[in-house]
């Protein structure tokens, strides 16, 4: 092992024939960071995940993972790595403690530590009650969560997530991810693919925006949202009081449009000068009935590096 | 190594409980084979009094090899669909991303056929001894013939494994199923090369699988010795030889090419 970032990818690409699935990207993720890799379906994220788990070979460019390069060391790697791949593939047939043991034996756990091993993660993601029960009869988030457990049977310090939140309703996807935040604060480094800009928003420390096998962005989420715009101030008024809002408002930004008795102001200081504003308002004797702060999306960020967005594209 | 074979030992006993867990796939392979040694027991029952049939006791003591190889070559299928399925389900993907020893993925999962393969024919030969069938053998020749048996279920899993890790499709390996039935038919499965003329005669002998049940026939009628067992253990293990090789070598072309 090296103090080189645990996942570095350097023009690393993967053609299908023609099709230029991934083409020629650079990573560099950091140890104990969230890495988000946001993008449409068909983007290439599950792409770039298969070839740094040494699920696929790269057509060309290089990629170490823990340490090790993926196509010359690849058993290294898989032994350095957790991965919870798309779709959650498990065996319905086998029970949660089953899959465990059996996982424990894959990676080469003694005997006599696999069940206590076992109890532990299914302990951990909430599943005791229902290790001895068949897959077959778990829910989504039972699934993922079993999927995570398999994934971490080794104690990985890399975790690899392909969507891993991709079908589980709200409160198993805040699970998934109050999980994901507790293993990332215990050391691990995480690199998740997901397509759900709030996932990537909330759970990443670094995001790359990935669209037709290319990174198109990459950033803090904060910085990448920043760098597309100023927050939007949006505030009701009666309208009499319209014009003189108008005139107060000028002086923050540029009025944008918005509805009958409604005003949006874009802020080009940013969100800190909101307490300014109410108090400019307050001194022209403008009374305000609602007030909301509208910060730019991801999606802003993905439509202003793509073209297009990405909410809707994924329904 | 050890880590290897206790990968393998591991995935043999996930194979094994995968299809004790499946009884829609596995009561199949046991009642049809039952069910048409009976038709048969009372329908052929006069044939064999035609020229160039075995000594028999009835046509039950003929049937019952038989009713092995038609259960082992069913139930043999089941271990290859599962395969097949792992990979479209993704649980393939699973065990290659694990330090898993790629030779073991193959290996466990006929492990667990040859296993399944091994107590059918110990179960048929159970069932069908209290009608009156007897083994000439005795117990060594039952006990060959349950290793028989098992590595009958081993090599045609290994040519069923091959196709399900060419195509990935449970379908495709289903989809084999007839051409086994009609390879059944065309053997000396149902009725003695001897009995037999012409085109229908000519397949039968280049049909492998008429060596195979010949084989156990041959400890069934004729008694222990050294040629029925040669018969009955080194045919099918060629078999496998061939079928693991070719197993084997269609899992590096699935790696490799990826």
């Amino acid at each position: 092992m090296t103090s080189q970032p645990p996942i570095v990818a350097e023009n690393l690409s993967r053609h299908f024939g023609y099709l230029k699935a991934v083409d020629g990207i650079n990573l560099s993720i950091d140890e104990g960071e969230i890495f988000g890799f946001l993008g449409p379906n068909g983007a290439g994220k599950s792409t770039v995940v298969r070839m740094l788990t040494t699920l696929l070979r790269p057509t060309s460019g290089v990629a170490r993972v823990a340490g090790f390069d993926v196509v010359t060391q690849a058993d290294s790697v898989r032994r350095s790595i957790g991965v919870a791949l798309q779709d959650a593939a498990i065996d319905p047939l086998m029970t949660g403690t089953e899959l465990l043991q059996l996982q424990a034996v894959l990676y080469g756990i003694p005997s006599n530590k696999m069940k206590s091993r076992a109890s532990e993660l299914l302990e951990r993601v909430g599943l005791t009650a229902a290790g001895d029960r068949r897959v077959g009869t778990y829910s989504g988030g039972m699934r993922r969560r079993l999927d995570l457990a398999l994934s971490l049977i080794h104690e990985p310090t890399v975790l690899f997530l392909d969507e891993p939140t991709a079908g589980l309703d709200p409160m198993s996807r805040i699970a998934l991810w109050d999980e994901v935040k507790r293993l990332n604060r215990e050391g691990t480094t995480v690199m998740l693919t997901t397509q759900y800009l709030e996932e990537a928003d909330q759970l990443a420390d670094r995001i790359a925006i990935i669209d037709k096998g290319h990174i198109v962005r990459e950033g803090k989420p904060q910085d990448l949202k920043s760098s597309v715009g100023v927050p939007t101030l949006i505030i009701d008024v009666s309208k009499e009081q319209l014009e003189v809002a108008k005139t107060v408002l000028k002086t923050f930004g540029d009025i944008r449009p918005s509805g009958e008795n409604t005003i949006g102001v874009g802020l080009r200081d940013g969100a800190s000068a909101v307490t300014d504003v109410v108090r400019k308002l307050d001194e022209a004797g403008v009374r305000v009935s609602h007030l909301e702060l509208s910060e730019p999306s991801l999606d802003d960020v993905f439509a202003e590096a793509t073209g297009h967005r990405l909410e809707g594209e994924n329904q | 190594m050890a880590v290897a074979t206790r990968q393998t030992l591991a995935l043999t006993k996930r194979s094994t409980k995968a299809i004790l867990r499946q009884p829609a796939l596995m009561v199949p392979s046991f009642v049809f084979p039952l069910f048409f040694a009976a038709l048969s027991a009372d329908s052929f029952g006069k044939t064999t009094r035609l020229p160039g049939f075995p000594v028999v006791d009835s046509f039950l003591q003929f049937a019952l090899a038989s009713t092995v190889i038609q259960g082992v070559l069913f139930g043999s299928i089941t271990g290859a669909a599962a395969l097949a399925t792992d990979i479209e389900v993704g649980f393939f993907d699973r065990l290659l991303v694990a330090p898993t020893a790629r030779t073991g993925i193959v290996l466990g999962n006929l492990m667990g056929s040859a296993l399944f393969g091994g107590a059918q024919s110990a179960i048929f030969i159970c069932a069908l001894l209290p009608f009156g069938v007897r083994v000439e053998s005795g117990i060594p020749g039952i006990v060959v013939m349950i290793i028989s048996g098992g590595l009958i279920a081993l090599g045609i899993s290994a040519i069923m494994s091959a196709v399900a890790i060419r195509t990935g499709s449970a379908e495709a390996v289903q989809g084999a199923f007839p051409m086994l039935f009609v390879l059944l038919f065309f053997s000396s499965v149902f009725f003695p090369r001897q009995t037999m003329h012409g085109v229908y005669k000519t397949i039968a002998t280049w049909n492998p699988i008429s060596y195979l049940v010949e084989g156990l026939r041959s400890l069934i009628l004729d008694g222990f010795s050294l040629s029925a067992i040669a018969r009955s253990i080194f045919i099918p293990a060629g078999i496998c030889v061939f079928g693991t090789v070719l197993a084997l070598s269609e899992l590096r072309r699935r790696i490799s090419a990826k």
